[in-house]
């Protein structure tokens, strides 16, 4: 008798990294935001999270059974959906907000085109860009006073930001979140831990998040003082609205972000100019939703254009050249 | 004969699930997104097109020998033009405040891709009592794709179904999501609709090769 | 003594190299039947100069070969020429002709072996060429391309430096390793030969930074020599490929292929192929053995033998205390490139390095799931390829599309299928792929 010998292509050896524990890195990295947004704004944002959470797990399983695919929400990749959207919401929205976005970011965007790795935008961001457009009153006036919890609907700082290039919130306001906005977005202490724990991690790519933050600082210390050049908060526009999150958690995500490195520092770049031209000249207060959104539609293009030099590049440049030399003489 | 009367009323009915002009062929999207925020719009651009595409078919079939082949396409356009005239001054006439709101999307039934589809490929080929069967089919299906995007667009996107002063129900019960209005929401409409719609027909074609392969084991 | 760190993609793959590096290399022993295809190496197979029923002798020729890229082939042991027929070849993955020779297990020498030479100085430069064509030498790294079609580079392309390949940065296996510490000094007199031979003055020897005893032993045997210099660099997978090795110590990028390195001054060697030259110069036997690692949690005594060509696997696991428990997936080399074998009656060929056994666990396959296009692969691709998108289109059978991602210059050595978090079967498509290409140009030149 033989044993039965397993035959298959090599190499015979894969590495100990998986989907799921990339997905649990991304999990374990919003864990502080999430905590932060709690902290800040009361038990209503733990609400609205669990109810996000829940609704988008819930919605990958019933679409996943009523079309009999195998049930896939073990791989966190539902979670995390949920936990974005979640952290891009005003803390005091009514609880049906999440759970009908993270409903539409799971059923429409993401398993109608495929599932896991064939939506072509962001999930949880356009699940955002479609509650700003269905309920445009509670995505932009449900706020609450962090630490009060009273119940806001003025306007966010960054709107007052964006019109006169100061804030008068203090740095240390700031990085804490002690402001208002979005139950995630605010607190950019906890945002920066996730965020360096995946760079560590090797999750994300820290181009990414580099090319956003520094062309949305650099643009607005150009432009962002109305009037004069070279005088703007660049520092305060970093941490005003979502850039943060939305820099270092929507934009990094895999499936929707260009496959080389300098690819992903071009989409970094792209939806920092995106965002800045929407805060100074647009008509909306915050653009980073659509400015992800925008890149997320443009990577199939910077995957096709921006590839890495391949080994022995040099060999063949030579030759064009000597080619093009030999024509024109 | 009797096959002609079997396509006669296949003709018809074709138009509803085969080649449903929206769902299965996906032509005419311009009026379908644009259109389609009411059950009311949706009703009388429907009944527009139901008209012009009848009427198109029916002269387009009766001429057919006569139009030389290439400048066909021209003479469409004219046996289209005509009935888009009478059909915007009629409206302009007695339904001002539905013109109002439909405007341009009359004028351009000219252009509507539907009925030129209808006339090069089924009118200019067939009898005109085919053509006129084929023309009323498509447009009531046309007209009913309309109305059911209609419908589900203005509930979601105002809480209410209103036919002129009536409205159901009469408070919404929800609070209404106002890109159900915009165009995104009419594309998402569409989408699903479409899907469903594809989903039920494979289901139903799926089940009819079944039985039959069943029969043919038996006997 | 130069220091490399610097990475050009790879992975950091578990080395896994210390089951087997602290045992001696031994000799395997003469097995009950021996199997020697007469395709061994990369070019034509070599055609047989004995009959069936024929005695022969240790390091009696075999088979001649035929043609420039081709290489002999010598009997092993002293016995009888059982039959010629066509075995099952591990590497090339179907029937191939074989001598089969059943040895008498006297291992008697061939009396016409020509003598001794004591030193490199009493050797001509021209007679290494012939020698190494004479005793059937091929790069014992793996890809087994006859030595001495590399020690005759062409005219028009001036060779400056000569790269001794010790990195050896396939996991478990421990085969060069092994030779480094104990026989430096043959391998260093075998890598002068070569460089003597196709008149190269500049010699690096390159080896990964895992092996310090190798780096120490070396460092010695060289010393009595002039022109040679030594390259450790840090390990990381895929160091030894030639391509690589080329690119991390000289700086240099081979041409895409049909690029050579000849195409950039460079030779590369295996020390297993800098051995077996020393052994034929010095003793003058043929290539007839080779030092195998036997490796793997699924054997019980991880070894390193000097097995003979043509030894059944299971003869050497045997050797090296059987399984342990019920072996799942059985190598030939190392677990990143080597093939996997369906029966244990195949023979070790010029080419192998390694038996590796993986147990059951260690065999059994992960779930693949949808790629989510993290670019992990292209982060670790040596050759700066996109597997991917390449790997994607040739799975839908989109062979032109996959060939504009230069699929091609794929060297498969896997660095991409063992980083990718979905556990997708890459360089599984991208062969088919490539293979489907090979198949397509051959079609054409032929029309």
């Amino acid at each position: 008798m033989e044993n039965r010998l397993l035959i298959t292509s090599s190499p015979h050896i894969k590495s100990t990294r998986t989907v799921q524990g990339i997905m649990l890195d991304v999990v374990i990295a919003l864990i502080p935001a999430a905590i932060a947004g709690v902290v800040l704004f009361g038990f209503r944002s733990l609400l609205v999270i669990l109810a996000s959470v829940a609704s988008a797990v819930a919605s990958e399983a019933v679409y996943q059974i009523a079309v009999k695919r195998e049930v896939t929400i073990n791989d966190f990749s539902a979670v995390i959906t949920g936990l974005l959207l979640a952290l891009t919401l005003p803390p005091n929205v009514p609880v049906w907000i999440p759970v009908i976005g993270s409903a539409f970011a799971i059923v429409i965007v993401k398993q109608v085109f495929g599932g896991l790795g064939a939506n072509f935008v962001n999930p949880a961001l356009a699940a955002r860009a479609f509650l700003l457009a269905a309920w445009p009153l509670h995505m932009t006036q449900d706020w609450l006073n962090p630490r009060a919890y009273d119940a806001v609907t003025s306007a966010t700082p960054l709107v007052a930001f964006n019109s006169t290039g100061q804030t008068a919130l203090t740095f240390k306001q700031l990085f804490l979140g002690q402001r208002l906005g979005s139950l995630g977005e605010t607190c950019i202490l906890a945002l920066l831990i996730g965020g360096l724990y995946l760079i560590v991690r090797d999750v994300i790519d820290y181009r990414i998040p580099l090319g956003y933050l520094g062309t949305l600082a650099i643009g607005t210390w150009v432009f962002g003082k109305p009037g004069a050049f070279f005088q703007g908060d660049g520092l305060s526009a970093m941490l005003l609205g979502g850039a943060f999150i939305g820099s270092f958690f929507m934009a990094t995500d895999y499936v929707t972000s260009p496959v080389t490195p300098r690819g992903r520092l071009y989409m970094g770049i792209g939806a920092g100019i995106i965002t800045l031209i929407i805060r100074l000249w647009g008509g909306y207060p915050e653009g980073v939703t659509y400015a992800i959104l925008f890149m997320n539609l443009v990577t199939p293009l910077i995957d096709r254009y921006v590839v890495p030099r391949y080994y022995g590049y040099g060999h063949d440049e030579m030759a064009r050249r000597k080619a093009a030399g030999g024509e024109t003489r | 004969m009797n096959k002609s009367k079997v396509s006669l009323g296949y003709d018809f009915v074709k138009g509803f699930i085969d080649e449903n002009p929206t769902f299965k062929l996906a032509i005419g999207m311009c009026p379908t997104l644009a259109v389609t925020t009411s059950v009311i719009n949706g009703f009388w651009m429907g009944v527009s097109v139901v008209f012009v595409l009848a009427f198109s078919n029916v002269f387009v079939s009766a001429l057919r020998k006569v139009i030389p082949d290439e400048i066909r396409i021209p003479v469409f356009v004219i046996f289209i033009a005509t009935p888009v005239v009478i059909v915007e001054l009629l409206m302009r006439a007695y339904l001002p405040a539905i013109y109002d709101i439909l405007g341009i999307f009359v004028p351009l039934i000219v252009v509507n891709c539907l009925i030129i589809h209808r006339a090069e490929a089924f009118a200019y080929r067939q009898p005109v009592i085919n053509s006129l069967m084929d023309g009323l089919g498509s447009g009531m299906a046309f007209t009913i794709n309309l109305m059911v995007i209609g419908a589900i667009r203005e509930f979601l996107g105002t809480g209410q179904i209103a036919f002129g002063s009536v409205a159901f129900p009469e408070v919404p019960l929800f609070e209404p999501a106002a890109v159900m209005l915009t165009p995104p929401g009419g594309f998402i409409t569409l989408g699903v609709l479409m899907a469903l719609l594809n989903i039920a027909v494979a289901r139903v074609n799926k089940r009819k090769k079944a039985g039959s392969d069943i029969g043919y084991g038996n006997c | 003594m130069i220091t490399i760190k610097k990475m050009f993609g790879g992975v950091a793959v578990p080395h896994k190299k210390g089951l087997s590096e602290k045992s001696p290399v031994e000799f395997a022993g003469i097995p009950g039947e021996l199997v020697l295809f007469l395709s061994q190496h990369i070019g034509a197979p070599s055609v047989s100069t004995v009959k069936p029923k024929d005695a022969v002798k240790r390091g009696q020729v075999l088979a001649e070969p035929r043609g420039f890229v081709s290489a002999a082939l010598h009997a092993p042991t002293s016995g009888v020429v059982k039959a010629i027929e066509p075995r099952f070849h591990p590497v090339q993955a179907r029937m191939s002709e074989a001598i089969i020779v059943e040895p008498d297990g006297k291992h008697e020498l061939f009396e016409q072996l020509s003598p001794a030479v004591s030193g490199l100085d009493s050797i001509s430069a021209e007679r290494i060429k012939a020698l190494a064509r004479e005793i059937g030498l091929v790069g014992l790294g793996g890809a087994a391309f006859p030595t001495a079609v590399k020690l005759a580079p062409p005219e028009d392309k001036p060779i400056d430096t000569y790269l001794l390949n010790g990195a050896e940065c396939e996991p478990y296996i421990t085969a060069d390793h092994r030779l480094m510490l104990e026989e430096a000094g043959k391998v260093i007199f075998g890598f002068k030969a070569s460089m003597k031979a196709s008149g190269v003055k500049r010699g690096i020897i390159c080896i990964e930074d895992n092996k310090p005893d190798a780096i120490e032993s070396m460092k010695e045997a060289m010393s009595a020599y002039d022109g040679l210099e030594l390259a450790v660099l840090s390990a990381r997978y895929p160091r030894g490929g030639e391509k690589q090795l080329i690119q991390a110590v000289l700086g240099r990028e081979v041409p895409p292929p049909p690029g050579l390195p000849f195409d950039v001054g460079v030779i590369v060697s295996n020390v297993g192929t800098a051995y077996a030259l020393a052994d034929a110069i010095l003793t003058g036997l043929p290539l007839v053995e080779r030092v195998v690692s036997v490796t793997g949690e699924g054997v019980a005594n991880p070894s390193n033998f000097r097995a003979l060509i043509g030894t059944p696997v299971s003869y050497l696991i045997e050797k090296a205390g059987g399984f342990t428990g019920t072996p799942g997936k059985v190598v030939m080399g190392g677990p990143m490139m080597g093939p996997a074998v369906k029966s244990l009656d195949v023979p070790v060929v010029k080419g192998t390095s390694g038996i590796l056994v993986l147990t059951k666990e260690q065999a059994a396959q992960e779930p693949v799931l949808p790629c989510i296009r993290c670019g992990k692969c292209i982060d670790v691709c040596p050759m700066g390829l996109q597997p991917v998108w390449m790997s994607a289109y040739a799975e839908r059978g989109l062979i032109e599309e996959a060939e504009g991602y230069r699929v091609m210059d794929c060297c498969e050595c896997g660095a991409c299928t063992f980083t990718c978090p979905a556990k997708r079967p890459l360089v599984q498509w991208i062969r088919m792929a490539k293979a489907e290409i090979s198949s397509r140009r051959n079609a054409q030149r032929k029309s």
